[in-house]
């Protein structure tokens, strides 16, 4: 393991404020200057269940968090039973002794508790008065961070915090030193970086049902909305959803939609209908286990084919999918400015495990670019006038310009039409455009390598973030290539590769990054590593399983 | 292209279509609109799928020529992105009653600024003349060559449920009646319709009948119950006229106030220093 990885697990039941543990955890790492990666484990249920929250820190950049915890706090048996195998080397297993029973530090966490109200709301705290003493922290700092962390229940939080850490005191001592790292940097959970990254574009409205793992997302906005100037709309179902974003960029306003796959289902024709009036929508597709309802706040890759011919008929389709926090907020960004560019639907393809996981992310608003379209100077105006990049100007209304946007096939100044010579130009116009966009992203950065090892290894999305840590963390020299881009599929930059002896890391179970690359690239890769239990890759794991396949 | 009421678009409605009087009747009210103050640069229209749906490409108004059962969504979208434009959707039984009206019902509730023209002629006639929503039980059509086997729903009695703030039914052969409504609806702050008995010449002819019983109401009900009575009373007489008109809050107002999202967006400098805060 890189040496100084440390790895906190607290886990609970729905409701015990693990999540908010593993946050102040990892807000307090970030104090230190270390970076931080949490992933949040919980099932579809409000109260009850198993809920975990693991955070990784270390001095130098960290892509994932790791199954192996020097630290392991468990608030219940369930808890207990799943974690007690997760524990390091050298690791420190406390768990609630009045309600588990097993080996390690036994704490009374739920009759010191009772005493406060909401007993069962505030039993997350004892995680942090238990990483407390571990760490060395003196009470005084503990009652800092209690303090600044928890809005409610303040005195009792630290009263309670206070009795956890004197009696844990009594038996265990301070066991790790965490060192000071260089910069202290902010932690975005991939959900806040998708939203800041649409922002800064120059997003003005942002319409969603809520559908996890992309729900997020909608609550960043209606949060956050009013300080950033940003409408937020939860319309009756993903087709009001996908019909108002069209309707919303035909008045100028910049309009993006967020879904998982059901609800993207139900988005199809909205699609296809804004490939066709050529309106600028950015689509924000979270993935989760499938098929159909499958395993709502789980992670998996299962979507990537499907997203990258969504709607029917022809028409240019952008999919990208980032492969880290930080690239999450560029590529949003990036993605808007290429909508209104081309007027055309795209699709920011994620996972549960990016949306809504946290890490330490360095971002300049600065290097991000107001999304604007080509508009209509002087003269004559036609909606769908044909020009040498198939990109026909836009004027937004109120205008003395007549302004048809057609769902039928249509002639250039927007009416419908049915005559063979028109519906080939539409046709040819649309294709026009697809390859000058295609001719845009060959310009572009559309595909990230890392590293130079001999061999080659393909990924996408958040597995790239879980391929990176395996890689350091096994010591294993390969070369990863993540196409950042997947729809148009950039064989401009991957072709170079074709000779080269290479693997795929992919999060389902068909292999389908693997049938693009061989599809469409000619990449032909002589093994796959695949996961799709819905949980992400642990790097521990994978570097055995890469170094295995080498 | 500058505007124009009218468009150099082939008209392909059959001869004697209801249609006919609703396009007369809208570009007439139009006009009106516009010695009212109300620009034609500032109206907005859509429409959905089916022989209503033409309208769209007859009257030199902007909009977006939307897919089946969501010009409503689409007009709302519009709203929300420019409060200052007033929009129209159209659509027919199909649209508005059948696969639309989720957005019906939600645009009622919320009291969506906006107005819903549905050019209901009981069956879908561009398709060939199928039962809708709206068909009485036994018409025949090539889906159910014996007689349609379900009873046609109110459809303003649901909307008023819903929370509709203006419920109106016209008629295509009475054009100026229907036109009045429509500048009525249009100047309504809030969720309008008008539902517009329109006969289908081939599919469903009901001129004869729409002649006989439609009777012209003078003044929306008093009350809300007196208005469901009213849009239901359909078996001797078929009423005509704004049946329920009230003011209520109006969903872009509570959503944003007076924020207009494309006219007063915030600087790019503005939103790169917000974001800061967050990095």
């Amino acid at each position: 393991m890189k040496k100084d990885v440390f790895t906190y697990i607290i886990g609970g039941k729905a409701g015990q404020g693990t999540k908010k543990a593993g946050l102040v955890a990892a807000n307090f790492f970030a104090d230190l200057k270390r970076e931080v990666f949490q992933m949040n484990d919980y099932p579809s249920l409000i109260r009850g269940g198993h809920n975990f929250s693991v955070v990784s820190t270390s001095t130098s950049k960290i892509y994932s968090h790791y199954m192996k915890a020097d630290l392991i706090v468990v608030l219940d048996q369930r808890s207990y039973d799943i974690h007690k195998n997760h524990l390091a080397d050298k690791g420190i297993l406390v768990f609630n002794s009045d309600k588990v029973k097993g080996e390690g530090i036994g704490i009374a966490i739920s009759s010191e508790a009772k005493k406060y109200d909401n007993s069962d709301l505030i039993e997350g705290v004892a995680g942090i008065a238990v990483l407390a003493v571990i760490l060395g922290i003196e009470k005084k700092k503990l009652d800092e961070i209690i303090k600044k962390e928890y809005g409610r229940q303040v005195k009792d939080n630290i009263e309670f915090s206070n009795a956890i850490y004197d009696d844990a005191s009594k038996k265990i001592k301070k066991r790790f030193d965490l060192k000071q790292g260089k910069k202290k940097l902010v932690s975005l959970s991939g959900s806040e970086a998708i939203g800041l990254g649409a922002a800064a574009a120059g997003l003005d409205i942002y319409f969603a049902y809520p559908m996890t793992p992309s729900t997020p997302v909608l609550h960043f906005f209606a949060g956050n909305g009013k300080k950033l100037g940003i409408v937020t709309v939860q319309p009756e179902n993903e087709i009001a959803v996908a019909n108002m974003a069209i309707g919303a960029s035909f008045t100028g306003a910049r309009s993006m939609v967020g879904t998982s796959g059901g609800g993207f289902c139900l988005m199809q024709e909205a699609f296809s209908l804004a490939g066709m009036v050529e309106a600028p929508v950015l689509f924000f597709l979270g993935q989760r286990p499938g098929p159909s309802t499958g395993v709502p706040t789980y992670t998996e890759q299962g979507e990537l084919l499907y997203s990258l011919y969504p709607g029917q008929g022809e028409f240019p389709r952008i999919v990208a999918s980032p492969g880290n926090i930080e690239e999450a907020f560029y590529l949003t960004a990036e993605l808007l400015n290429l909508v209104w560019r081309f007027q055309t639907p795209a699709i920011l393809l994620s996972e549960k495990h990016l949306t809504e996981s946290s890490m330490s992310v360095s971002v300049n608003p600065n290097k991000t670019k107001w999304a604007l379209p080509i508009t209509h100077e002087k003269g004559e105006y036609k909606r769908y006038k044909h020009t040498t990049n198939g990109i026909s100007p836009l004027v937004f209304p109120p205008s003395k310009h007549l302004i048809k946007w057609n769902s039928y096939e249509h002639d250039e100044q927007g009416l419908t039409t049915e005559d063979g010579v028109l519906i080939a130009k539409m046709h040819d116009k649309r294709r026009t455009k697809l390859q000058s966009l295609i001719e845009y992203l060959k310009k572009m950065k559309t595909v990230n390598i890392y590293g130079d090892g001999k061999p080659v290894i393909f990924t996408f999305g958040s597995t790239t973030m879980s391929v990176l840590e395996a890689l350091e963390y096994g010591g294993i020299k390969a070369t990863v290539i993540q196409p950042i881009y997947l729809q148009p599929f950039p064989v401009w930059e991957l072709s170079e590769h074709k000779y080269r002896e290479s693997i795929v890391v992919e999060q389902n179970s068909t292999g389908q990054l693997e049938q693009l690359l061989k599809d469409k690239s000619d990449i032909k890769p002589v093994h796959s590593i695949r996961q799709y239990d819905g949980r992400p890759f642990d790097p521990q794991e994978l570097a055995h399983k890469i170094k295995e396949v080498f | 292209m500058t505007k124009d009421l009218d468009t150099n678009a082939e008209v392909t409605w059959c001869p004697g279509c209801g249609n006919f009087g609703i396009l007369n009747a809208f570009k007439k009210a139009i006009n009106k609109l516009e010695s009212k103050g109300i620009k034609q640069d500032n109206i907005i229209i859509s429409s959905g799928i089916g022989c209503h749906g033409k309208i769209f490409d007859y009257v030199g108004l902007s909009g977006l020529y939307s897919i089946h059962g969501r010009s409503m969504a689409t007009v709302q979208g519009i709203k929300i992105g420019n409060p200052k434009l007033k929009v129209i959707a159209f659509a027919g039984d199909g649209d508005a009653y059948g696969e639309g009206i989720a957005h019906m019902i939600f645009a009622a509730k919320r009291n969506a600024d906006i107005t819903v023209i549905v050019h209901n002629n009981g069956a879908y006639a561009l398709t060939t003349g199928q039962f809708s929503p709206t068909s009485k039980k036994g018409f025949k059509g090539p889906s159910r060559p014996e007689g349609n086997i379900e009873d046609p729903i109110n459809p303003l009695s649901l909307l008023l449920e819903a929370g509709a703030s203006f419920v109106a039914r016209g008629y295509s052969a009475k054009m100026d009646h229907l036109s009045d409504l429509i500048v009525e609806a249009v100047m309504h702050e809030g969720f309008s319709v008008i539902d517009v008995l329109q006969p289908s010449v081939v599919f469903n002819n009901t001129y004869k009948l729409y002649n006989e019983i439609t009777e012209i109401v003078q003044k929306p009900a008093k009350s809300f119950d007196e208005a469901v009575k009213l849009v239901k009373d359909m078996k001797e007489r078929m009423p005509i006229g704004v049946f329920y008109n009230v003011k209520k809050p109006v969903f872009h107002k509570e959503l944003m106030g007076d924020w207009n999202p494309v006219q007063n967006k915030m600087s790019r400098n503005k939103r790169l220093k917000k974001i800061e805060e967050f990095v």
